[in-house]
């Protein structure tokens, strides 16, 4: 393969033998990944923060430290991480921690096992899933739609801001936006709430050697290193209003000056941006600057929450549920009964909470069943704390029965405190024993 | 001596780990007409890495036999 052409996938190797490693490396590049290497914790960390990375290869025994260390820094929702080992009694301890993200390989390593596990990362659709510019799935009205916004936008070169909710998938739409505009460049992603406000400076804009302590060399930004493709500026929401100036300043000059420098470099990366509050609220909460968001804004685009889109659900759940079959060796499959259940369930996680829910189900089904076994109710704590209590209803009910209810819970919420029920309910507390002897007197005829 | 035959299975894996990798390499390098120093690069590290591997074992035996009375 080519390898000047678009690389497969974004590997990091992490292991201190370096003798494997550079093998190892040399060999995927081979196959068309690209890879970069690490040879400790630390080394890893950066790389790590620096870029995604499709995939992981991860030993344990580092000389700074566990590679168990590192999996705290990587998203195992979209990276796959595999964990190279000389000791199977790994296996239980990663499954019991991580899940069906993170998979291990015992040593010694041959190609039949490190190939399989880049298939996903050509982005084959298997039977009939299309997997549209390589990262999104869905077939519903809207998600044409998007699809067309897509087309039209990517070759433009105009910064796109997506809005949507937690879960939707901006990061994918990002990559489909860089997929389809044809850049030579890389995609690089970051979130600019996962740095300090010191940090988060030379991230993007990079820094001269001494410009603060810690800087023992000059470091390029992600603006520097994503020149020529796509940079994507995840909770974009969440940097600081004082480097927004900075940002707008790149943004208009199509330069950046590293911290501690005095001369600007000229860059050309394309920026998406993206982040969960509506236009409403970026007013509303101040949290962006107007003139940046004009600039990050050309060209704003809503992505579908689930709910909006059930009907992609089964072509969803099949495509996580392929790809954890493979990663396992399972043959897990999911019935018609199940698939209406969840395109019932609103999703307030949207994508990434079904695919958790997907992912669960797998874990606690029985490696020999043939159907996944999902939960009876669907949901997370997050979802199930912002559905509100349901409110009683009042119409068609009389004054006296609706104070009374209002009395009793009252008193019932300050643990029968009269004193300080009367007071919460704006009466006196001889009209409270009032109401309470008239209620008693009412049971009792009742009775 | 369980464990201290699966610490023999685990550090000889490391050397043959490397052996294999690079005779994959070795392999895709001689088939698609790649670079010549690369590939000369990889025998040597396999041959390198079947002396250590030799050595681990060689070690084991060595300490066994130190603590085995004759």
């Amino acid at each position: 393969m080519d390898k000047r052409e678009v690389a497969l996938a974004r590997v990091l190797l992490v292991d201190d033998d370096t003798a494997f490693l550079e093998a190892t490396a040399d060999l995927l590049g081979l196959l068309g990944h690209s890879v970069q290497t690490a040879a400790s914790v630390a080394e890893a960390r950066e790389k790590l923060a620096k870029g995604h990375f499709d995939r992981v290869f991860l030993d344990l025994m580092l000389p700074d430290g566990s590679g168990f260390h590192l999996l705290d820094h990587v998203d195992t929702e979209r990276t796959r991480v595999t964990i190279i080992t000389g000791h199977p009694a790994v296996k239980a301890q990663v499954m019991n921690l991580y899940g069906l993200n993170v998979n291990y390989l015992i040593k010694p390593l041959s190609l039949d096992q490190l190939q399989p596990l880049f298939e996903p990362a050509a982005a084959e659709a298997d039977d009939d899933t299309a997997l549209h510019f390589g990262e999104l799935i869905g077939e519903t009205p809207v998600m044409r739609d998007l699809y067309d916004i897509i087309e039209r936008v990517a070759g433009t070169g105009a910064n796109v801001m997506l809005l949507g909710e937690s879960g939707v998938g901006k990061e994918m739409v990002a990559r489909a936006i860089h997929n389809a505009s044809g850049r030579s460049g890389p995609f690089l992603a970051t979130n600019c709430g996962a740095f300090s406000s010191e940090l988060i400076g030379s991230e993007l804009f990079g820094h001269e050697k001494g410009a603060f302590t810690g800087a023992l060399a000059r470091r390029s930004g992600l603006f520097e290193e994503a020149s020529g493709g796509t940079l994507f500026l995840d909770e974009i929401t969440e940097m600081p209003l004082g480097l927004q100036t900075n940002l707008l300043r790149v943004l208009e000059t199509r330069t950046v000056t590293p911290v501690g420098s005095t001369t600007a470099i000229a860059v050309d990366a394309r920026v998406i941006s993206a982040t969960n509050r509506s236009e409403e609220e970026l007013v509303e909460h101040r949290c962006m600057r107007e003139d940046l968001y004009y600039r990050l804004a050309v060209f704003p685009l809503q992505v579908p929450a689930l709910r909006e889109r059930t009907d992609d659900i089964p072509l969803l759940v099949r495509w996580f549920l392929r790809g954890l079959n493979r990663e396992n060796g399972t043959h897990f499959s999911v019935n018609d009964a199940d698939l209406a259940r969840l395109a019932d369930y609103d999703w307030p996680g949207n994508v990434r909470e079904l695919r958790h829910i997907v992912h669960r189900a797998c874990i606690m089904t029985k490696t020999d069943a043939g159907e996944l076994r999902f939960p009876e109710r669907f949901g997370s704590p997050f979802s199930r704390s912002k559905q509100p209590e349901a409110a009683p209803t009042l119409v068609g009910r009389t004054i006296e029965d609706v104070e009374r209810q209002l009395i009793l819970e009252t008193l019932s919420l300050y643990d029968n405190n009269k004193t300080r029920a009367a007071e919460v309910l704006g009466v006196s507390v001889k009209t409270l024993y009032n109401r309470l002897g008239a209620y008693e007197a009412d049971n009792e005829r009742s009775n | 001596m369980r464990d201290r035959i699966d610490r023999l299975v685990h550090d000889a894996r490391g050397p043959l780990n490397t052996i294999v990798v690079n005779a994959e390499l070795a392999q895709l390098l001689q088939r698609s007409g790649g670079n010549p120093e690369r590939l000369q690069k990889a025998l040597a590290a396999i041959v390198n890495e079947s002396q250590r591997c030799n050595r681990i074992l060689q070690d084991f035996r060595d300490e066994l036999q130190r603590e085995t009375p004759p």
